[in-house]
C-alpha cells in the first residue's frame, strides 16, 4: 500500500527520520517565483483545500504559488505540548459574532498558518455519508449537491492513504475499511464502547488520520493526547506533513506571511488577474493566470466582499447575494459522565469511537437527519469551560476541577441546516490592513434544536449504561463548511461542481466553503477530497480556466 | 444549578506527591520554557492599579483563590494577554472589544461595590464580594450596566480558567500530568496511570455526590 502512496505523494518521506520534524532544506531550496510572473495559479491559503491542490497541480507541472497569511510551522520550534501555549496556531484577527446563536470562532474552527486548521484539528476524518448529496431530495430540506457521494469516492480513497486513516471497517453509509488498523483505545473509549454495547448501539474505534505504525519517514503516536495543539510528533495528519512536502518537491512555492487582501481583476474583461497581498509591511501583487481561493468559510467570503470594484460592486461572485450564505456549523453539545473509577481521558487521541446510528433521517422522529456521536476528551482549559458552562464558580468550580481524572466525555456532532440568513458579511470595524472584518451571525432552527436535544439524550444515556452517577452537559459548536457554496447555477450559488465561480471563469475556491451541506461528519476529509476532485479536473481541462 | 462559593470543605490533597514540575526535565525545551515563564509572568501591563486590585479580587471570587490560594497569578496572566491583544478571535457584535470590556466591568463591580457595600469592590469583604458576583450571574442574559450579564460572565470565566488551568499548581490539584513530549503515554484506560501518575487518595469523593 505505502509503495503506491509513495508514488503519488511523496510527502511522508521527503520528511526527516533523525528525530526532527522539518526538511529544512527542501524548504530553503523552494523554487521562488518573482510578482510580475505569470504563474498558472496563485493560491490563498495552505489549509486542507488549498494544500491539496497545490500538491496536485504542481506534479502536473503548473507553476503554482501557495500563499499563507501565517508562518511556515516547524514543529520542533513553533509547537509546544500545552493548551494555553498553542494560542498562535488560531486565526485570532478580529471578528465579530452575531445571531440568536453566536458562534465562537478561533480555537474551535480557525486555524492560521501553513497547514490551516488541521494543523489543530482533532484528526478525525470520516467520510460523508451518500444521502448528504441529497437531502433536499431525499429529505426536503438542506441542499443537493452538483455531483453524488460516487464522484466523490475514489477521491475519499485516496486521501485516506495519502493521510493516513487507521480505524475499524467503516459499517455506516458507503462501507468501506482503512489502510491502518485502529489504534488502541484509551479509558473515554473503553467507557463508550461499554456504554454503547450494554445499549445495543452500535460502535466503532476510528477513523483517525494518524498513522498506526511507521508512514515513511512519520513515527507512530505517542498517546500524549495534545491533538488539538499540533502534533509535535508528526504522527497526526495535517497537510503541512501530508501535502505541501510533495508540493515543494514538484516545484510549488509556499509564501508564509503573507495577507491577500483583495483578488486582482482586469475591470475590462472581468478575469482574475492574481492577488494582492501583504507581506513584511509592503503591499504586493502577484500576477496568475488563475486564482484559487481556499481561505475557508469565514475568510473566503470576506475576501470576496473586500474585493468589490466598479465591475463587481458587491464584491466578487456576489450578483445574486449568495456570498457569505448558508455558512454551517455543527452543533456539538458535549455531554461528560462522572466515575469511581480513573478515566484519565487526556491519553490516546482525543477523538476515537464513535457511533454514526443515529446519522440518517429515522422516519419515526419529528425531525430530519440526524448526528454523530463520538469521544472528546477536554484537556484542563475547555474541561474548565464545560464545568463553569453548568454556571458553578469559586469553590465548587475547583472541586469539580479537582475531580477531572474522574471524568469520561463524549461529544455530538449534529446536521445543522444551511439555512441563508446563516452568513458572513462586512462590519464597521477595520483589521491592522485596514480591512473590514468579518461579521458572522448565526441562528439556530427548530430542527437543529430538536437534534441538539436528541443527541444530549443519547450521550446521556450510554454514558450512564456505562457507569456514571452524574452526568453534564456543554452546548458548543463544532466545524465550518458553507459561504461559497456549489450549485447548478449562479442563483443559488457561488461556484459550480467543478468549484469554479460561476461569476469569473478564471477563479476556483476550493475549501469547506464550497460544501452545500455537512452531514454529521467532521468535514476535512470531504474538503480535501474535493479539492483533490476539483484538481484532477483542472488538470485535465487547459490552464487559465477556460477548459 | 449555580454555584457560589460554600462553607463545605472541599476535595483538596487527592493526589498526594503528585508534582506537575517534577516531571520538567522529561519535556522538551520549548514546551518547558513556555511552562516556566508562566510560573512568573511579568508586572502588569494594562491594568492601572485600580483595576489591577478589582480584577485580582474577582479572579480570587471566580477561582477560589481566598480560600486556598495555589500561588497562580491570575490577575497577571490575565493582563499580559489584554496587554498583547491575545484574544480568543471574535468578540460578541453587543460587547466591546475585550481589554476595553475588561475595563468597563471592573467599573461596573466597582460601582456595584460602592452603591450596595460603600466601599471598592476590593476593599468589599469576601462574602460582599462574592453577593456582588453572584449578582451578575443571575441576572442571566439580562441588562447588566449596558451590557449582557451573560457574556460579562463568559467573558470573566473564560480569562480567568484560562489562566489558572495553564499553571502547574492547578495540574497538581487535579492529577494532569501536563506536557507529554517526547515521553508520551504508555498506559491508557480506566484506572491505569504512568508509573509518574499518581492516585486520586479519594476516589469517591465526587462533587456531585457531596453536593445532593
Amino acid at each position: 500500500m505505502s509503495a503506491g502512496v509513495r508514488a503519488r505523494n511523496e510527502s511522508a518521506w521527503l520528511l526527516p527520520n533523525d528525530g526532527t520534524r522539518t526538511n529544512h532544506r527542501l524548504r530553503r531550496d523552494m523554487r521562488r517565483f518573482g510578482d510580475d510572473d505569470q504563474v498558472d495559479l496563485v493560491i490563498v491559503g495552505c489549509g486542507a483545500g488549498g494544500s491539496v491542490l497545490a500538491q496536485r497541480l504542481a506534479r502536473a507541472g503548473w507553476r503554482v504559488v501557495a500563499l499563507d497569511a501565517g508562518p511556515f510551522w516547524d514543529p520542533d520550534t513553533d509547537w509546544v505540548s500545552d493548551e494555553a501555549g498553542s494560542h498562535h496556531l488560531y486565526w485570532t484577527d478580529p471578528r465579530v459574532i452575531a445571531g440568536a446563536d453566536p458562534v465562537p470562532l478561533g480555537s474551535n474552527n480557525s486555524g492560521r498558518g501553513v497547514g490551516g486548521s488541521m494543523v489543530h484539528y482533532a484528526g478525525y476524518t470520516p467520510r460523508f455519508h451518500p444521502s448528504d448529496f441529497s437531502t433536499l431530495r431525499d429529505d426536503g430540506v438542506g441542499a443537493d449537491w452538483p455531483f453524488g457521494y460516487q464522484e466523490l469516492r475514489p477521491y475519499y480513497a485516496a486521501i485516506e492513504q495519502e493521510l493516513p486513516v487507521a480505524g475499524e471497517h467503516w459499517p455506516w453509509g458507503d462501507p468501506h475499511g482503512y489502510p491502518h488498523r485502529p489504534h488502541p483505545v484509551g479509558g473515554n473509549g473503553e467507557l463508550f464502547l461499554s456504554g454503547a454495547e450494554k445499549l445495543g448501539i452500535e460502535a466503532r474505534v476510528g477513523p483517525v488520520a494518524i498513522a498506526n505504525g511507521r508512514f515513511g519517514n512519520r513515527p507512530h503516536c505517542i498517546y500524549r493526547g495534545f491533538c488539538l495543539q499540533g502534533c509535535k510528533v508528526n504522527a497526526k495528519a495535517s497537510p503541512l506533513i501530508t501535502h505541501i512536502p510533495d508540493a515543494l518537491a514538484h516545484g510549488a512555492e509556499v509564501r508564509a506571511d503573507a495577507m491577500v487582501t483583495r483578488v486582482g481583476i482586469d475591470e475590462r474583461t472581468g478575469r482574475a488577474t492574481g492577488v494582492h497581498y501583504v507581506r513584511d509591511g509592503a503591499s504586493r501583487f502577484q500576477r496568475a493566470a488563475m486564482v484559487a481561493i481556499a481561505g475557508y468559510s469565514i475568510e473566503t467570503p470576506r475576501l470576496l466582499l473586500n474585493s468589490a470594484s466598479p465591475r463587481y460592486p458587491d464584491g466578487l461572485c456576489n450578483e445574486f447575494d449568495q456570498v457569505g450564505r448558508y455558512i454551517m456549523v455543527q452543533g456539538a453539545p458535549q455531554t461528560a459522565g462522572r466515575f469511581d473509577a480513573e478515566v484519565r481521558m487526556y491519553k490516546a487521541p482525543p477523538p476515537e469511537v464513535s457511533t454514526e446510528e443515529f446519522y440518517e433521517t429515522d422516519p419515526a422522529k419529528d425531525y430530519k437527519r440526524g448526528f454523530a456521536v463520538q469521544t472528546v476528551s477536554p484537556l484542563p482549559i475547555t474541561w474548565a469551560e464545560h464545568v463553569a458552562a453548568q454556571g458553578h464558580w469559586g469553590r465548587a468550580l475547583r472541586d469539580y476541577m479537582s475531580d477531572y481524572v474522574h471524568w469520561a466525555c463524549l461529544g455530538s456532532l449534529c446536521e445543522f441546516l444551511p439555512l441563508a440568513g446563516n452568513r458572513v458579511t462586512l462590519a464597521d470595524e477595520t483589521d491592522c490592513y485596514g480591512l473590514p472584518v468579518a461579521r458572522f451571525a448565526y441562528s439556530q432552527c427548530d430542527n437543529d434544536k430538536a437534534l441538539l436535544t436528541a443527541a444530549q439524550h443519547v450521550m446521556e444515556d450510554i454514558l450512564t449504561a456505562a457507569g456514571a452517577d452524574e452526568v453534564i452537559t456543554i452546548k458548543r459548536y463544532a466545524h465550518l463548511v458553507g459561504g461559497a457554496r456549489m450549485a447548478k447555477d449562479a442563483r443559488h450559488g457561488v461556484v459550480d461542481g467543478r468549484c469554479r465561480t460561476f461569476a469569473v471563469p478564471n477563479l476556483y475556491i476550493t475549501d469547506g466553503s464550497v460544501l452545500p451541506t455537512q452531514g454529521s461528519a467532521n468535514p476535512a476529509l470531504t474538503i480535501m477530497a474535493v479539492a483533490a476532485r476539483a484538481a484532477d479536473q483542472l488538470i485535465s481541462g487547459a490552464r487559465g480556466g477556460d477548459g | 444549578m449555580t454555584q457560589g462559593p460554600p462553607a463545605a470543605p472541599g476535595p483538596r490533597g487527592r493526589f498526594p506527591g503528585f508534582a506537575v514540575m517534577r516531571q520538567a526535565p522529561h519535556w522538551d525545551e520549548v514546551t518547558a520554557l513556555t511552562i516556566r515563564s508562566r510560573i512568573a509572568p511579568p508586572a502588569p501591563r494594562f491594568f492601572t492599579a485600580a483595576e489591577q486590585a478589582t480584577a485580582r479580587a474577582l479572579a480570587g471570587q471566580l477561582l477560589d483563590q481566598p480560600h486556598d490560594d495555589l500561588g497562580v497569578p491570575v490577575m497577571e496572566m490575565i493582563d499580559a494577554r489584554l496587554a498583547d491583544g491575545q484574544t480568543d478571535g471574535w468578540r460578541q457584535e453587543d460587547m466591546p472589544e475585550d481589554g476595553q470590556a475588561w475595563r468597563d466591568t471592573l467599573a461596573h463591580l466597582d460601582s456595584d461595590a460602592k452603591e450596595r457595600f460603600g466601599a471598592a469592590f476590593a476593599d468589599c469583604d469576601g462574602r460582599e464580594q462574592a453577593a456582588i458576583v453572584q449578582a451578575v450571574q443571575d441576572l442571566g442574559s439580562r441588562d447588566w450596566h449596558g451590557l449582557p450579564a451573560g457574556h460579562v460572565w463568559s467573558l470573566w470565566t473564560r480569562y480567568a480558567c484560562t489562566a489558572l488551568y495553564a499553571h502547574p499548581a492547578a495540574w497538581d490539584e487535579m492529577g494532569f500530568p501536563g506536557p507529554a513530549y517526547p515521553r508520551g503515554y504508555k498506559n491508557a484506560g480506566v484506572d491505569a496511570r504512568e508509573p509518574f501518575e499518581v492516585r486520586d487518595a479519594r476516589p469517591a469523593l465526587d462533587p456531585v455526590r457531596e453536593r445532593r
